[in-house]
């Protein structure tokens, strides 16, 4: 009995579109080498962040991208349904906000970033000109680094126009004793115990001084969520969580919330074996050849949906002539030789990051004649035409992909 | 140990395919996240920073003594996405270690399973009384280093070989060929049912089931650092098991020491003898092959209801095969069994680790989240693959704890388990 989708990858698009297809009922098999990329992402959901100019609305800014990106094809609506489906499905405990407008929220160096979905515990700090900034930092926490965050967002100005006044301040609070360099992780599990929580609250509360909130390390529990409202309570004024870099507690909390619900939906999980392979049968793909402990296993299929991420996770390479390929179907891409895609200034455009899969509006992957196969659907950092890094469009293109692909394969389309 | 095996082990370390896939990694900290040892405790830095991290500094220095206190669990290599064996590289550093500074003689002891089994099974009530008196364990802990609360297997009076000597010829015919049956040394000894109940749905299946005589894996030699010890018990394994015929399949009942056949005696011992790799792709864990039967329309279902809801636990190393979660899906073909998954990396147990004074507590505490969710959904069973976890968890929560293919036995019709 094959199954009536295999999902190849456990990031944001996988996860959307074995969520959408198990909660239609369909038989679903999540296939993952590791746990994606949520635990290493910001725990928010991007839809666009940059034009290059800052963006205060995505889903009206969609209509700048040129013809070849991957939203062009999608539309703003399929977009604001899907991030917003994918919101509903988390809960407001989880995700709020609304895809048609940005917050601005600081990062772990101090910068502002626009982001359209955060968490909650992040909201208050969608940084606000005439507000009073309180950046509390942990002694024994590298990686949340207050003066350099409070000095950075005093010297910028806030995306309403106004001045933002920040200050540091430092607590001393070790999670594990004697331990030399822990991670916000180890935080976040010490703080799933209401005690330390209280400790914790404590302490910042003492230092917090004259502000109208305080912006924490987003440690404020993994496994329990709302820590970051006790805190609050605790320290008598609005707190919000600065994504670190990962480990991402943020990040960990989707992960873990998505994958339970797939599950959940009863889709089966295979996680650890890497696809390697596949077989056609006529301009079917059959089945997917995993390299399981031991030996293959092909695992035989009505559809595909193949979200492995871009260069990346490996799915995308670039060998030591150049040249460009995909590392499963061999599927076309935009380009194939990548030595004038990359530029010497680091910091401009790369369009190496815009090569991709090209996708008919179904989301199957195109060929030279029409797809590549009728039940290959590709989904998220796959699909080209973008330059996520630069434009904080990969998280929203993620979700719409996988949105799409599972509802052309819920609608039967293809199989 | 000889230096020459230190000096053999490190040129593996340095040169071997393992070695170099640690320039893969790319510092994501995805294996610092799952992995559950240094989630508790700050005597394990991690399987990063043990790993890839410090193996790059290490250029002919001893390898740090903290990566003793990985469990050698897998979860790092199974969840790095960029392919990088950290498990692999850490086992191999580990075992370079011991063969430079030595090896403890209660981690000798404690990976004789076989010897075990042989010594214990003519005196099982002897033998059972003295692992179950407190005073005798707190002497053991004192003078071997094996902690006083851990939880050590109940011997049995007869043994596998024993039954299958004595049961009475099957009485329906075999008509799907025939099987090699591989039950481990705890299926022979300590858990005999498990393997008993694996045979009988096997045969209840039309299966002609091959025991054939069998020694250890060397899994547990293995994951103290005793390679050479570990390559001579699963080459002698590997011989038994392909004895009865080059094509069949093997059937594994015990969960872990399925996975040292089908990639640990390869990837960290670095054998690369073809019979193993044979044996490897040949075999398959009970639910894995019952699940595959399942997929390809060939298993009957017509299970009897079982209305219980039961916590299972997918152990560190059968979830490190790479096949998904075969024991769930196969129970939950079973009408009114509500399975519920423990979603935690590991028991603690880890083999031995959790046995060793040192690390009972670390073990223990690995194992709390899953001990929580036992205590809260089970309604007098759980279920779990392999032997040792199912000690580790019948020991700390006081729940009955059985393979899930013993409820599948019950659901054919064949026994009952559960009350």
């Amino acid at each position: 009995m094959s199954r009536d989708a295999i999902v190849v990858g456990a990031g944001l698009a996988g996860l959307s579109a074995a969520l959408r297809l198990a909660k239609a009922g369909k038989s679903v098999t999540l296939v993952a080498k590791g746990p994606g990329g949520l635990g290493l992402s910001q725990g928010t959901v991007d839809i666009l962040g940059y034009t290059p100019e800052r963006v205060t609305a995505p889903l009206d800014a969609l209509g700048k991208l040129s013809a070849d990106h991957p939203y062009a094809q999608l539309g703003a609506d399929a977009v604001a349904a899907s991030v917003a489906w994918l919101r509903d499905e988390l809960g407001p405990e989880l995700l709020a906000g609304d895809p048609a407008s940005n917050v601005h929220l600081p990062t772990a160096i101090g910068a502002i970033r626009p982001t359209a979905l955060a968490q909650p515990s992040m909201l208050a700090g969608n940084i606000t000109g005439g507000r009073r900034y309180a950046v509390v930092g942990v002694r024994q926490l590298k990686d949340f680094q207050a003066d350099l965050i409070a000095g950075n967002l005093a010297r910028s100005s806030a995306p309403d126009g106004g001045t933002v006044s920040a200050r540091a301040a430092w607590i001393d609070l070790p999670a594990r004793a004697g331990e030399a360099d822990p991670s916000g992780l180890t935080y976040a599990r010490a703080m799933d115990d209401p005690a330390f929580a209280e400790r914790f609250a404590d302490a910042v509360a003492a230092v917090a001084g004259d502000c109208d909130v305080v912006l924490l390390p987003a440690v404020l529990g993994v496994k329990r969520l709302g820590v970051w409202r006790e805190v609050a309570q605790r320290v008598g004024r609005d707190v919000a969580e600065v994504s670190l870099q990962p480990p991402s507690v943020p990040g960990i909390r989707l992960f873990d919330a998505l994958l339970a619900k797939v599950k959940a939906a009863g889709a089966r999980h295979i996680q650890g074996s890497l696809v390697t392979g596949f077989a056609s049968e006529g301009d079917r793909v059959a089945s997917l050849r995993l390299a399981a402990a031991g030996g293959p296993r092909d695992l035989a299929c009505s559809n595909v949906v193949y979200a492995p991420g871009g260069f990346e996770s490996g799915s995308l390479g670039v060998d030591s002539y150049g040249v460009i390929s995909e590392r499963v179907f061999g599927l076309p891409l935009t380009a194939t030789d990548a030595r004038d895609l990359i530029g010497p200034d680091y910091w401009a455009s790369q369009k190496l990051f815009a090569v991709g899969v090209t996708t008919d509006d179904k989301g199957r992957a195109l060929g030279p004649d029409g797809p590549f196969r009728s039940n290959l659907y590709v989904a998220g950092g796959l699909v080209a035409g973008a330059e996520r890094w630069t434009e904080k469009s990969g998280d929203g293109i993620a979700v719409a992909t996988g949105v799409r692909a599972a509802d052309a394969i819920i609608a039967g389309g293809a199989a | 140990m000889s230096q020459s095996e230190a000096k053999r082990l490190r040129e593996r370390l340095n040169n071997e395919l393992k070695r170099a896939s640690l320039d893969h990694c790319v510092k994501c900290t995805i294996c610092e996240q799952n992995c559950p040892v240094a989630g508790v405790t700050i005597l394990f830095s991690g399987p990063k920073f043990v790993g890839p991290q410090a193996e790059r500094f290490r250029d002919g220095a001893s390898v740090d003594h903290s990566v003793d206190y990985c469990s050698s669990c897998g979860t790092c290599t199974v969840v790095c996405p960029q392919g990088v064996k950290v498990a692999e590289i850490n086992s191999l550093a580990r075992a370079v270690m011991k063969a430079e500074h030595g090896v403890p003689v209660r981690d000798r002891l404690i990976t004789q399973t076989t010897l075990m089994g042989k010594a214990m099974t003519p005196v099982a009530p002897i033998a059972n009384a003295v692992l179950g008196n407190g005073l005798a364990r707190k002497a053991m802990q004192a003078v071997v280093g094996v902690h006083a609360d851990a939880p050590m297997p109940t011997a049995h009076t007869q043994t596998l070989r024993g039954w299958l000597k004595k049961r009475p010829a099957r009485s329906t015919p075999a008509t799907r060929g025939s099987v090699v049956f591989f039950h481990g040394c705890a299926g022979g000894y300590f858990e005999v049912e498990a393997a008993k109940c694996a045979i009988e749905v096997l045969e209840h299946l039309g299966y002609d089931v091959i025991v054939p005589e069998q020694g250890c894996c060397g899994l547990a030699e293995q994951s103290n650092g005793l390679f050479e010890q570990a390559s001579a018990s699963v080459r002698s394994l590997v011989a038994q098991l392909r004895k009865p015929g080059a094509e069949l399949p093997i059937v594994s009942v015990a969960g872990s020491c399925g996975g040292m056949l089908k990639h640990e005696a390869h990837e960290i011992l670095g054998l690369d003898d073809p019979d193993l790799l044979d044996v490897g792709a040949r075999t398959r864990d009970i639910s894995e092959f019952l699940m595959e039967l399942h997929d390809a329309g060939d298993l009957p279902t017509d299970f009897a209801p079982i209305p219980l809801r039961v916590p299972y636990h997918q152990p560190c190393q059968v979830r490190s095969q790479g096949i998904g979660m075969p024991a769930a899906d196969l129970l939950r073909l079973i009408p009114e069994l509500e399975v519920v998954e423990s979603e935690a990396k590991c028991c603690g147990i880890a083999g031995t680790y959790g046995l060793k004074k040192e690390k009972y507590e670390i073990a223990q505490a690995v194992g709390k989240p899953l001990f929580d969710m036992v205590l809260e959904f089970n309604q007098g069973v759980a279920a779990c693959d392999t032997e040792t976890c199912r000690w580790q968890i019948a020991k700390s929560t006081g729940v009955q704890t059985i393979h899930p293919i013993q409820l599948v036995h019950q659901a054919y019709g064949l026994g009952r388990v559960t009350v």
